[in-house]
């Protein structure tokens, strides 16, 4: 079980690098876009299913995986965290859902407020370091 | 021994604690394969009457059913058109994109018609996968001609036809779209325009009329289904109006290089509208605006939609130069001059709150921070019940980080005030009004259109993530479903 909770925690530091992959994937992608002649307005970014270029499929990962996988994962880590018996195993989990929840709020927040798009990055890292220390923690 | 079934009861109770209510969630979240609109949502009155044998009580034994809403049955009509349905690949700025056309080319052909003539629309899905409908943005047409899939009707399949017959009883701009997988098929082009003109075409002053839809494609934004500059012929002195409708889901800003007149919003005629200089127009998705573009001395006047696309109105061969995008918006609110009105708008008979807001849970069983309708998530919304002839008020509040033009079908808004400040120019009528984060908006509009009727965010991709609801009329049932063997998908 305790091998089972540090490979879920992993897990979780697996796919916030995921994260950060594919929105600079996505970026790249769109900016070469711009400068072949693809105009970036409102109107394009709400119909992005039907936008074509390399690397878009990096902003509908990043928003499935951000948004549904990580969450789940979470949870998972945290049910695994009451039979695994890692010490303070409960907290950690608990830590990384928290992280999970305030990352997502960040995220939607940086849609009104740019200053909260610095934190989203800066959690990301803060996430991610936590998910790697309870993985260890329960490496003993 | 207790100590043992302890490490296991206690392990075992937090991760039920934990995983329970998300269970109950999910489930709740779910759609039945087939399921009728009225038995989505919960009964909202409002303000009003509780009226006991709700649409809600009845599944289509009783009451009137949404098919026989139609318009003068019997009635020759004076316009017939044939619209063909086709999935296709668009070139769009050299570039193929896989997308939809009626007869041939996206959008669609214009349908012209006068005020007071009986409109035949005769709709065949060619090629369409998974079926698609018609239906008529803005126009107030009887609800079986409202072309909502498992709402007003079945998916038309392929091969199969469909006869939409309204009453043009409002001059103006609209255009219609299939409401089938909307947030596909109407990006991918299913669309079109239709123009009533006044009876009779009282508008000597004008010399021009031109409709210009902005649609983006894959990305390349267009008008008239071309990327670049729509160029319209005309004479120095010659006034001609242009007819812009925003088929995209997001704002269009709209300015020129010269003063314009904003005519008509949504095809309602502004009072005493004045020319703009500096400002930008804001068409709603789903919105029209109709300007009024004087062509000068110089030769031409250029006017801007959006800035990678523009309508330039006079001779050939003269070029305007993109005039720089001001800062500032069009405030709608006090544009125009005040209208006295026969009907009193400040007493309704029922009020409605339609507050928008961002929450956790889940939706068709996904996880993830969805959209709510009064604190719930789709399709747990409410379904907003009207007696006929009832004066209704809606407060929209959007408390989320987007805006959302908001777009009841079948009637029309009056706006009365935004942030509880009254408007104080041209009676504001809409049918897609964008409710910006942070704003509130005092609405109403008068039930005198029985049927039940989406009242949803014109952003396809939030309509499409639960962003629906419906207004029901007292005693209106429906023969159709949500799913079912025509997979009706409205959103």
């Amino acid at each position: 079980m305790k091998k089972l909770y540090s490979l879920v925690a992993y897990l979780v530091c697996g796919l916030v690098a995921v994260q950060a992959g594919t929105m600079v994937w996505a970026h790249s992608g769109m900016f070469q876009w711009v400068a072949a002649g693809g105009v970036l307005d409102k109107a394009a970014i709400e119909s992005s299913d039907s936008l074509t270029f390399d690397g878009v499929q990096g902003f509908m990962i990043h928003g499935m995986n951000g948004m549904m996988v990580i969450p789940s994962v979470a949870v998972v880590l945290l049910v695994l965290s009451f039979f695994a018996k890692v010490p303070h195993g409960v907290a950690w989990a608990i830590g990384v859902a928290v992280l999970v929840a305030l990352q997502v709020a960040l995220g939607l927040l940086g849609h009104e407020f740019t200053i909260s798009g610095l934190f989203h990055g800066v959690n990301a890292l803060v996430l991610f370091t936590v998910a790697l220390l309870a993985g260890l923690r329960a490496r003993g | 021994m207790a100590e043992a079934r302890l490490r296991w009861l206690l392990p075992l109770g937090l991760s039920l604690a934990v995983l329970v209510p998300l269970g109950v969630l999910w489930q709740r979240s779910l759609i039945p394969g087939s399921l009728s609109v009225l038995d989505m949502g919960v009964p909202d009155f409002g303000t009003g009457t509780v009226f006991g044998a709700s649409a809600h009580d009845h599944h289509g034994e009783a009451g009137t059913s949404v098919t026989d809403l139609v318009d003068a049955p019997n009635r020759p009509a004076d316009v017939t058109v044939d619209l063909r349905a086709d999935a296709a690949q668009l070139e769009i700025a050299g570039r193929p994109v896989q997308g939809f056309t009626v007869n041939g080319t996206s959008p669609g052909p214009t349908i012209r018609a006068q005020q007071g003539q009986l409109v035949e629309v005769r709709f065949t899905n060619g090629s369409v996968p998974g079926g698609a409908t018609l239906h008529w943005h803005g126009v107030d047409v009887p609800n079986a001609m409202d072309g909502v899939a498992g709402v007003t009707q079945d998916a038309v399949d392929v091969g199969h036809s469909f006869t939409y017959r309204f009453v043009a009883s409002r001059a103006g701009t609209y255009w219609y779209h299939s409401h089938q997988v909307s947030h596909r098929q109407v990006i991918g082009g299913l669309l079109g325009a239709l123009v009533v003109s006044p009876a009779g075409d009282a508008t000597p002053s004008e010399t021009g009329d031109v409709v210009a839809i902005a649609h983006t494609y894959a990305g390349f934004r267009t008008i008239n289904g071309q990327a670049g500059d729509l160029r319209v012929a005309a004479a120095p002195g010659d006034r001609v109006r242009v007819r812009v409708v925003n088929t995209d889901n997001a704002t269009l800003p709209l300015w020129a290089d010269q003063p314009v007149t904003l005519a008509a919003l949504d095809g309602s005629e502004v009072n005493r509208p004045t020319p703009l200089t500096g400002v930008m127009v804001g068409v709603a998705a789903g919105g029209r605006a109709d300007l009024l573009v004087d062509v000068p001395a110089a030769g031409a006047a250029r006017v801007q939609l959006s800035k990678s696309t523009a309508v330039i109105v006079g001779a050939d061969g003269v070029e305007p130069p993109p005039p720089s995008q001001p800062s500032s918006w069009l405030d709608l609110l006090s544009y125009g001059s005040p209208l006295a009105t026969t009907l009193d708008p400040t007493r309704p008979d029922r009020s409605f709150s339609y507050r928008m807001t961002q929450q956790p849970g889940f939706v068709r069983g996904r996880p993830g921070v969805w959209w709510a309708i009064n604190g719930q998530l789709y399709p747990q919304l409410p379904m907003f019940m009207v007696r006929q002839g009832e004066l209704v008020a809606v407060h929209f509040d959007n408390q989320t980080t987007e805006t959302h033009p908001m777009h009841l079908h079948g009637h029309h808004l009056l706006v009365l005030a935004r942030n509880h400040q009254p408007a104080s120019g041209s009676p504001w009528w809409t049918d897609s009004l964008d409710v910006l984060p942070g704003e509130n908006y005092d609405v109403v509009f008068w039930a005198t259109n029985p049927g039940l009727w989406m009242d949803h965010c014109h952003n396809l991709d939030h309509a499409k993530d639960g962003m629906i609801t419906h207004l029901a009329y007292e005693g209106v049932t429906t023969p159709f479903r949500l799913g079912g063997d025509h997979l009706n998908e409205p959103e």
